[in-house]
Parts: structure tokens; sequence; C-alpha cells
């Protein structure tokens, strides 16, 4: 959760990606207490109003849900969730850029593919 | 509960025969932090003046939760318009010391908390034995910083409060001033030049330009309808045909824009054309909106 915001997407935004992030990592497990609003807005210097649109957002979503004066939780399949969001953002917002720009490099389809099949074989740095 | 609005309805402000402030109507509504913003000379700290019956408005009413403001003590008591601080008085060196400040504020404020205000000065290690005219730019500041937060006021307003603050001092302040919101859920009207960092803090922003309230809004949604799109000049044109262009630079045939439109509209102005979109930070979006374009033309 330590991650600095960056400028370059709507905060609320970012806090909800922040917090799927913890989720798809395990740092934050299923049925676990979520960082409140309160918490975010203080460690990131954010209204608070902004944290709760990114919690809303994945509350709408069921990624997570609200306890009656608890705060919000972990749903449980909330990574499963998380992953099919993101694989059908993966296309858009990874293979897109990375095809234009082996494009722009002017390489093959084949010198394309080798390299995805190194880079699946090396060991991975997270 | 019934809820206290602090309500201009349109007023202007004239100083001799030259009107500052058009006419203006403004919510201000418990509960937000909002930020104002505004070039020097847009009529920010005359707004602000106003809503606080600090000054007489030319024209128009200003009211809190329905009673006029203006010479009314009540109101008055539960509004904090901190000022920016001079070393210079009307008819000297400005030799008030702190402490004296801060001794008639608590006189004024009824819901003034002294045990906060010394925590925070000696957060800020404030020397309030000092005369206000021997205090540097930083100090000036964190005094006000100091009678606004512990004022306790629930509509709390701030000129210009990190003018004089370096980058640790003026993100301490913000993290103060939500940690106190936090707390107290009082209402904050902030206005700064430096803006991009305390955008993640204001719910609303307002904007003012050249004595007109150009923009009311929240954050996000105002910086949501703004876009950068880049690519070749051709293409970019193509893109941007019936859209609102603000700003536009290049080099060469490489362009840029900033356009003004829903998100899916540039979307949908974009599809299957080689352009990059990206969003445009608020500081940006000022300089675009407020017209700072006209030193660039005369380059």
């Amino acid at each position: 959760m330590q991650a600095p915001l960056s400028g370059t997407t709507s905060i609320y935004l970012q806090i909800a990606n922040l917090v799927e992030d913890n989720i798809l990592k395990d740092i934050l497990l299923e049925e676990e207490q979520a960082p409140s609003t309160n918490e975010l807005a203080r460690l990131y210097a954010i209204n608070p109003a902004t944290a709760a649109k990114g919690l809303n957002l994945l509350a709408d979503e069921g990624i997570l849900y609200k306890k009656r004066g608890l705060g919000m939780f972990v749903a449980p399949g909330a990574k499963t969730m998380v992953q099919a969001k993101r694989k059908e953002a993966f296309k858009s917002t990874y293979i897109q850029p990375l095809v234009a720009e082996a494009k722009n490099l002017g390489l093959t389809q084949q010198e394309l593919t080798h390299m995805l099949a190194e880079a699946l074989q090396e060991p991975s740095e997270t | 509960m019934e809820q206290k609005n602090l309500v201009a309805a349109g007023v202007t402000k004239k100083y001799k025969n030259v009107e500052v402030l058009h006419p203006t109507d403004i919510t201000i509504e418990p509960g937000k932090i909002y930020g104002l913003i505004g070039r020097n000379g847009a009529g920010k700290t005359t707004l602000l003046s106003l809503l606080t019956g600090q000054n007489p408005q030319t024209t128009g009413t200003v009211t809190y939760a329905g009673q006029k403001v203006w010479e009314n003590e009540d109101a008055l008591g539960e509004i904090c318009f901190a000022r920016e601080l001079n070393a210079m008085l009307m008819f000297g060196p400005n030799s008030f010391k702190g402490k004296h400040y801060l001794e008639m504020a608590a006189c004024y404020y009824p819901n003034w908390d002294k045990a906060y205000a010394q925590r925070l000065i000696a957060d800020f290690e404030l020397d309030t034995k000092k005369k206000i005219s021997k205090l540097s730019k930083g100090m000036m500041s964190m005094l006000t910083i100091v009678l606004a937060l512990a004022s306790r006021a629930p509509i709390t307003i701030l000129d210009e409060p990190v003018a004089g603050l370096d980058v640790a001092m003026r993100d301490r302040f913000y993290r103060l001033l939500l940690d106190d919101y936090q707390k107290t859920g009082r209402t904050f009207v902030v206005s700064t030049h430096i803006i991009e960092e305390a955008s993640s803090v204001f719910e609303e922003i307002i904007l003012l330009d050249k004595g007109n309230l150009v923009e009311k809004l929240n954050t996000d949604e105002y910086v949501s309808q703004f876009h950068y799109i880049s690519g070749k000049d051709d293409v970019v044109d193509q893109a941007t045909s019936g859209l609102k262009v603000l700003h536009s630079e290049g080099l060469g045939r490489q362009k840029t824009v900033c356009v003004r439109a829903q998100k899916q509209n540039v979307l949908a102005a974009a599809a299957g054309l080689d352009v990059e979109l990206a969003p445009v930070p608020l500081q940006k979006i000022f300089v675009y909106v407020t017209g700072g374009e006209k030193e660039e033309n005369l380059a």
C-alpha cells in the first residue's frame, strides 16, 4: 500500500487500483478488512471523499463489501474477480501498446514471439 | 439538522469605478474542503473578504444559515478568515507579537481551542514572543495556520496559507488540515497558487478569472473533462476537428493539443487514428483556461 500516487489518472481510480494490486498479490486477503477511507486519506494526503470514491467503486463491483459500522472488507472470490477484470483489460493495457512499439521498431512477429517465450522462461522479478 | 450554508447572491465589488468582482453567486456547503484558485488580481481575496463580512459588497447579499453576515456577531464567530499577515501595518511595522494575535483570536472565536493552538505552536517551533514584523514569511504563514485551525470555526477560510512555506511544511500543513477535517468535518476554503500538490486535498475547486466565477465543481469531475491528444499534426487535426481545442503545441510535425470534452467523445474522435491520449494535470488546465497563453504568443 506504500506505492506513491502518480499524476496519470484520477486519484480515486489509483486508490481502487492499489487495493486491487494488494488483493492480487495476497497482501490483502479475502474476508480481511480493507484500509479505511481515513487511513488512505492520511497515508496519501488526499481528500477522504476521493478515497471513499475509490473504495465505493470496488464495493459496486463486488470486490469489497460493507459491514455495517465496521467498514469495508474483501469479498470472498475477490481475487478471482480482480483477475478476471484485469484479464479483460490486459489486451488494451499491455498487448496493444506492446504491439504498437514492436511495429515502431520493425520487429517481426517471429522475433516478438521469441522474445515473449524467452521472457516467460526468465525468473520473475517480483 | 439544518444545513448551514454560506451563500453569496449577486455580489459585486467596486473600488472607485472599477468592478473587481462581477456579479457572483456561490454557495459554500458544510463538510467540504474547497480550493480557490485564480491568477493574481482575479478577485480571490476580494471574494473571501466579502464572504466573511470583512469588506462590504457593492451589491448583492451574503448570508450564513439564512442570516446576513455583515456585522452579525453570531455568524462571524462561526466563520474564520485567516488572512495573510504583513510585516507592515498602516502606520509602520506590525509590532504585535504572535501571542497577541492569537489572544485576540481567542476572544473572537467562541470555539477557540487553546490546547490545539499550543500543540501547533510547539509542532511548528513558532516563537510567539516575536513581533510579527520580525517573523519570516514562512513563520507568518504558520501563525495564520495556527489561528485558522485552532479557531475550530465551522467555516474556516485560509487565504494563501502556504505562500511562504517550503515544500515539507506545505505537506505538513495539508496533512494537519486533512487530519482536523477528518476529526471535525469542518468546512475549509483554501486559496493557493501552488495548485498541483493541493489538488488531491480539494473536494471541489472554485476557479476565478478576471473577477468572474468560472467554475465550481468536483475536482475529479473537472479534471476528467480535459485531455491531451498527441501525434502527427494532420492526424491530430483530424481527431480534434469537432472538438474544442484550448491549447496547442508542437515540434515540427509532432503536435499535442488539449481539448475539453467528455471522455467518450474523445475516444470516439480518436478511434482508429494513430494518436495518444493523456490526462491533463489541474495546473496545466488552469494555465490554459485562464489565458496564460499570451506570453508564449509574444515570444
